[in-house]
């Protein structure tokens, strides 16, 4: 029963159009119904009497029932219909008009209120009285005569009035929508400290509020904060004492250099894009499959921090990698734009979502808010149920964007469980090997065939040749040498099949059959509107130019050079505000991932287009970008408090020092294998167990993913659903969602984790080995060392003594035997330094 | 509104990620009146409802895989009558797999109680109990399957990541001890949606479930990550927690005022504390034998399920908000393609004694009448038969039947039916965001007002959808 209604929702355009003619609407109202005593009464008075039963029997029961949610003054119109005027329920709402004049059995209105419909229950708190569903039918049967004039109230429910003319011209005046200025740098009092220009534009502010900026950071804090800040790593004793020794002007300029030329450079940095990226190794959300080849995307985004390619390079090859010509022809560089579409696969699926079409809109839903938020830092997602209700895009907007991922294929079935596309980056090597192992394969196979051959050959001459050879035959009629044979050859062809090179294949999309998509109403994918032509936002189309979307492809590699364009007033803001987030740990936008009015605005708005300007001048190099910012004197303040300071501007919105802040879950973890000096500095690959596709979990709960390696946590597996509990425990980005803001929480977890953990416990005891191994020191040179290694500064006489004592304490009270001093004394110094990494100071950057 | 949005300011944003809830944090030296009053205003401290509440605290019992409900709560005499025939209706346009012929349930219906409510032979024990439930059997969904219908029941969407039920109670009511976890879930499962089932998403932290173990694990070894110190007494730890909070007392000192520095000092107090508390809140040993005995903990079937329950009576004891405990062990739970005979009866024998324990021990003790007790799966079973043979049923998340006991719930009363089949719902019918919306009515929550606000827009556990369902408010 529901399909069939289910389905007639989807005729509602079609119904729309065919009115019934006016007469043989009264014909079939006189005849059915028999209202009025004969034919050819007057029309007047058939009128009159219609009028009379509205406002007897209608009128009352819509005011009562249908009113709130259907009317002008309703709080909020809902499904764009009104029902309070004629033309109301004539124009009718998102899925057409509700009533035929003459033909109850056509009307919505009648579908609606006998319950018929699922997805359209009216009114929804409850089934009117039969009666009163009888006098409606019976109304409209008289051709609903209705004597309400009025024009319909002008909002449909799904238009927020953000999409009209008049509010994207007021939307293009914003900081969001108007193209980017170049602004000068303001003058300020202070030239000494205003090192660079981008200082100018806080000093003038800080200026102007009567602040002062912080000192500069002593060195030993400068190298820690910039080491963690570019690496994620503590600095070594080495190169904080190579740094204290060189007191020449640009020596954090050299260290500023080292660090960008650091691999670990690429792993830090590429790990906070993959938090926008919402990278993974699984699909989460329901079934939870493998993303076995993920990690080369992974890999990929580390590569392309580390070489610096340019951003908007980088940004279209993760939209349209696989049609990008960038890229040369050659191989390796194809492969690699392959894998950089991998970003539009990457996102969380329900994969055994039973209704394929809504799997795909869901999929192409994810895509669109995915490119939306991370390179415009708009909430496009919000369209796609009703125009944005915040900002400037409206459904159609949406839809039009929405046709482009339509357009391209993400999946290669939808069938339960569903199968995402992966495109082959097979290189010669690969080819060769796989048709070498195809050509031992037939081979293997041919000569089975021929063993049964040759002994079906035997017995048909040895039976007749009418004989049908039985399914059993091989056991019952083979000769034993044969049947010895065929087992042999049958264990070989197993094990060449064990052998089958695997080609090696990438996450990605590719194009599919190029249509426009239509607006899906409210949302679903069950009630389709009019057609969009793929196009870019309507807010947009004075500031960039509108590229074109032709039949010959889905338009991805189109909006991606429409993204990547200098003019484009988003792309270059969000990105700098990003970089600046990653740096200060707080965006000059304070919502990094919103630029509209939901979001919060610029703190300096003018630094944030001055520092776009730049990024798009130095060919969008981020490099280049971390060195700007790295070596202005805003960068290298302290962190020390100040009175005043506190006093205006508490939050520091106006950088009148550097924040203190909290290392990051990868750094926590990694900073805890460095100092423990079991760090494994390999880069690259996979490390799941599990083989792409295969299930996490199915029904059971065991969690078979190891994070044993000391690898760095960037390549540590990262199971939607289930992610490393350490990851969690610290504010991991949750690899559902994108995050270009992660928090720093503070929670008691945290804390039993570092008191209890077996990681934390055995990383301890590891560098208590060190420590006490090395014959070289005595036991204040060992807490020295300690300090040394784990906080990047000297103990001070206090501190070694305090540890001093510490030590003899907990080992006179340990459990262990009287006569183990040995086990005593490894247990108290893996306690001291479980503590020291423990401590705020090992987990606060300042 | 979100109680938090008007603190619009970096500053008290930080403070509501860090403040703790041990009580005074010592800002007095370094904020002004307005922020140390947001500091007392920890996340986890009780907050006023927004109604009258009728319960104080949930305990969700949830079977996974979806036990039938033609099997247990749904007695169809029709079907039983027409068994082997078609179905005379069209099936959902979406279904999991292919169905056949009716399947009438092979077990026996019995009336109960005063209420006279047909219960089957499934549950004999919690049948006893009949006349202290709410039966609700007009539930319906749409996903139909594991995945998206667990997620469904848990956060209330199935393709987007929300907050789960728990998480939203704990957000909106806070918690009542804060040396334990508002909401904790016991033995839960990791697949379908795992984590997100009891995750926060986008609210705090604090809000999303601590687990203790996971279905695969026996429950008396279900543990709280991290609760126990593998390598140092307690007066080891102590020093050795002096000896940490001497370091950071220095670092702040040096550092200037921060109250994350200062939240952080407390952590560690507070997680020393809560290494004595969760597993004294966790051990049954010191309930009398009668009780071990009501909750099943004599007999190896019911053992597992029944601590489970008894641990949920305990943590609704001390004051934790949401309590889940799920039945799932690490074969197929209550969903029987195929194995219907077999795979219920185990599961019910599992499941129903230490249910109507804590049924029992709950109204005993005076809890039941602020305790919401919740029983149900992801979704229901067909009617109609799945496989060759005649023992097995698909999923159905048309119409399917949980149940609510106690927390101000009327009682021996059945609400909402399905058809004669007990396929679709038809009368009074319930989503599962008017099931959301109806408990934490229960709860003191108005579900259209519990909102947070995240990328750009408040976001509900009800979406836009909810109705309560005020007829079965007691």
């Amino acid at each position: 029963m529901k399909q069939q209604d289910r389905t007639r929702l989807h005729r509602t355009s079609s119904r729309t159009h065919c009115t019934t003619p006016i007469l043989a609407t009264v014909v079939f109202v006189l005849t059915t119904v028999s209202w009025g005593s004969a034919l050819g009464d007057d029309a007047a008075r058939t009128k009159e009497e219609g009028v009379a039963f509205f406002e007897t029997n209608i009128r009352p029961l819509l005011v009562t029932h249908c009113y709130s949610c259907h009317a002008a003054d309703s709080k909020k119109i809902k499904g764009g219909l009104t029902l309070d005027t004629k033309a109301g329920w004539e124009k009718g709402g998102d899925l057409g008009p509700s009533i035929v004049p003459g033909d109850p059995k056509n009307s919505l209105l009648m579908e609606a209120v006998r319950y018929e419909d699922e997805g359209l229950l009216m009114p929804p708190k409850g089934k009117l009285p039969d009666a009163d569903v009888a006098r409606l039918a019976q109304w409209i049967s008289m051709g609903a005569p209705d004597p309400r004039t009025g024009a319909p109230a002008p909002a449909a429910s799904e238009g927020t009035g953000m999409s009209s003319p008049e509010a994207i011209a007021e939307a293009r005046k914003t900081w969001t929508y108007r193209p980017r200025v170049d602004p000068p740098a303001p003058e300020v009092v202070d030239h000494a400290w205003a090192a660079s220009s981008l200082d100018r534009f806080i000093l003038a502010r800080l200026e102007a509020k009567g602040l002062r900026p912080a000192p500069p950071a002593d060195k030993r804090t400068l190298i820690r904060r910039a080491t963690f800040d570019m690496t994620g790593l503590p600095p070594s004793r080495q190169e904080i004492d190579a740094f204290l020794a060189d007191e020449t002007p640009d020596a954090f300029a050299r260290v500023v250099d080292r660090l960008l030329a650091s691999p670990r450079y690429g792993e830090r940095w590429g790990r906070h894009w993959l938090d926008v990226a919402r990278y993974a190794d699984s699909n989460g959300l329901d079934e939870n499959l493998a993303f076995g080849n993920a990690w080369r995307y992974r890999d990929y985004v580390i590569a392309a921090f580390n070489d610096d390619k340019p951003y908007d390079q980088f940004v279209r090859e993760q939209i349209a990698g696989d049609q990008s010509t960038d890229a040369e022809t050659e191989a390796a560089a194809r492969h690699e734009s392959l894998i950089a579409t991998g970003f539009l696969s990457i996102g969380p699926k329900v994969l055994a979502e039973p209704d394929p079409e809504k799997m795909r809109m869901d999929i192409v839903d994810e895509q669109v808010d995915a490119v939306g938020r991370v390179f415009m830092g708009l909430t496009m997602g919000c369209a796609r149920c009703h125009d944005h209700k915040f900002d400037p895009i409206s459904t159609a907007d949406y839809y039009a964007l929405a046709g482009i991922f339509k357009s391209t294929k993400t999946m290669d079935s939808f069938k339960i469980v569903a199968k995402w596309h992966e495109n082959s980056i097979a290189d010669a090597d690969d080819l060769a090997r796989k048709a070498a192992h195809e050509a031992r394969v037939a081979a293997k196979k041919k000569e089975i065939d021929e063993a049964v051959a040759g002994e079906t050959a035997r017995i048909k001459k040895e039976k007749g040749e009418a004989f049908a050879i039985p399914k059993d035959a091989e056991a019952k009629l083979y000769a034993p040498a044969v049947r010895d044979r065929l087992k042999k050859l049958r264990e070989e062809a197993a094990a060449i099949d064990k052998e089958a090179p695997e080609e090696p294949t990438a996450m990605g999309v590719v194009d599919d059959a190029v249509a426009d998509a239509p607006i899906h109403v409210r949302g679903s994918h069950m009630t389709l509107g009019k057609i969009v032509h793929r196009r870019v936002p309507t807010v947009f189309h004075e500031s960039t130019s509108n590229p074109d979307f032709d039949a010959a492809a889905s338009g991805r590699l189109a909006l991606a050079r429409w993204l990547s364009a200098p003019e484009h007033p988003l792309t270059a803001r969000v990105m700098v505000n990003r970089l600046w987030r990653w740096h200060f740990g707080k965006g000059l936008v304070p919502t990094p991932d919103n630029f509209g009015r939901n979001g919060e605005p610029p703190t300096h708005p003018d630094l944030l287009d001055w520092l776009a300007s730049r990024f798009v001048e130095d060919g969008w190099s981020i490099k280049a970008m971390h060195r700007r910012i790295l070596l202005s004197s805003t960068y290298r303040m302290s962190s020390d408090h100040d009175a005043r300071g506190g006093e205006v501007d508490p939050e520091n919105r106006l950088y009148w020092r550097v924040d203190v802040r909290r290392l990051e879950a990868e750094e926590v973890r990694d900073a805890l294998l460095a100092v423990a000096g079991v760090l494994d500095s390999k880069m690259g690959g996979s490390m799941l167990a599990v083989k792409n596709r295969d299930y996490f979990f199915n029904h059971t709960s065991k969690d078979t993913v190891t994070y044993d390696a000391p690898r760095r946590s960037v390549y540590l597996p990262v199971v939607r659903n289930n992610l490393y509990d350490v990851f969690q425990l610290f504010d991991y980005s949750d690899a559902e969602v994108l995050n270009g803001d992660r928090q720093s929480s503070v929670v008691a977890p945290q804390a039993l984790f570092m008191m209890n953990a077996p990681l934390v416990i055995d990383l301890s005891n590891r560098l208590a080995t060190a420590l006490l191994g090395d014959p070289g020191l005595d036991d204040d040179g060992r807490l020295a060392r300690l300090y040394q290694t784990a906080l990047g500064r000297p103990a001070t006489a206090d501190e070694i003594a305090r540890a001093g004592e510490f030590l003899h304490r907990f080992a006179a009270i340990s459990p262990l035997p009287a006569d183990d001093a040995a086990g005593r004394r490894r247990e108290a110094w893996r306690a001291v330094c479980q503590a020291i990494v423990s401590s705020n100071e090992f987990f606060y950057i300042r | 509104m979100n109680p938090f949005e008007s603190e619009l300011t970096t500053r008290r944003r930080m403070l509501k990620q860090t403040a703790m809830g041990f009580g005074s944090l010592a800002f007095a030296a370094m904020l002004d009146e307005q922020a140390r009053a947001d500091a007392a205003r920890d996340p986890l401290a009780p907050k006023p409802p927004h109604l009258k509440p009728r319960a104080k605290r949930a305990i969700f019992l949830f079977m996974k895989g979806g036990p039938s409900q033609v099997d247990t709560f749904d007695y169809k005499p029709r079907l039983q009558r027409d068994h082997g025939k078609d179905l005379p209706f069209a099936k959902p346009r979406v279904q999991f797999a292919q169905t056949g012929k009716l399947l009438g349930s092979p077990w026996k219906f019995r009336r109960y109680g005063e209420s006279g409510i047909h219960v089957s032979d499934l549950f004999p024990h919690v049948a006893q109990c009949v006349d202290d439930l709410c039966i609700l059997n007009s539930l319906y969904g749409s996903n139909p399957a594991h995945g998206g219908a667990l997620l469904k029941m848990h956060t209330g969407s199935d393709s987007f990541v929300r907050p789960s039920l728990g998480s939203w109670l704990v957000y909106g009511l806070g918690s009542e001890n804060h040396n334990l976890p508002g909401f904790i879930t016991i033995c839960p499962t990791l697949a379908h949606g795992g984590v997100r089932n009891w995750g926060s998403a986008f609210l705090p932290a604090h809000y999303q479930g601590t687990p203790l173990g996971v279905a695969s694990q026996p429950s008396d070894q279900a543990r709280v990550r991290y609760i126990r110190n593998p390598a140092e007494t307690l007066e080891e730890q102590r020093l050795q927690l002096d000896f940490l909070a001497r370091a950071n007392r220095d670092h702040l000192e040096a550092t200037g005022p921060n109250p994350a520095l200062e939240a952080r000092l407390g952590s560690f107090e507070l997680a020393f504390r809560m290494q004595s508390e969760m597993p004294a809140a966790q051990d049954v040993a010191d309930e009398s034998p009668a009780t071990q005995r009501l909750y099943g903990l004599d007999d190896p079937v019911t053992a597992n399920f029944g601590r489970q329950c008894l641990m949920a009576r305990r943590f609704a004891e001390r004051g934790v908000r949401f309590i889940q405990v799920t039945h799932s062990d690490a074969a197929v739970q209550w969903d029987q393609h195929g194995d219907l005979r077999k795979g219920h009866a185990k599961n019910a024998r599992e499941v129903d004694r230490p249910i109507a324990g804590l049924l029992k021990d709950l109204k005993a003790r005076g809890l039941l009448d602020d305790t919401l007790v919740i029983w149900g799966g992801e979704f229901g079973r067909t009617p109609t038969v799945q496989g060759a043979g005649d023992d097995g049923r698909d999923h159905n998340p048309e119409g399917f039947t949980m149940w609510l006991a106690g927390g101000g719930v009327k009682t021996g009363v059945q609400y909402g039916a399905t058809d004669d089949y007990g396929y679709y719902a038809v009368e009074q019918k319930m989503h599962v965001h008017d099931f959301h919306a109806t408990i934490l009515h229960l709860l003191g929550l108005d579900h259209e007002r519990l909102t947070y606000r995240y990328a750009g827009r408040d976001f509900r556990l009800t979406d836009v959808s909810g109705v309560v369902a005020k007829e079965i408010l007691a």
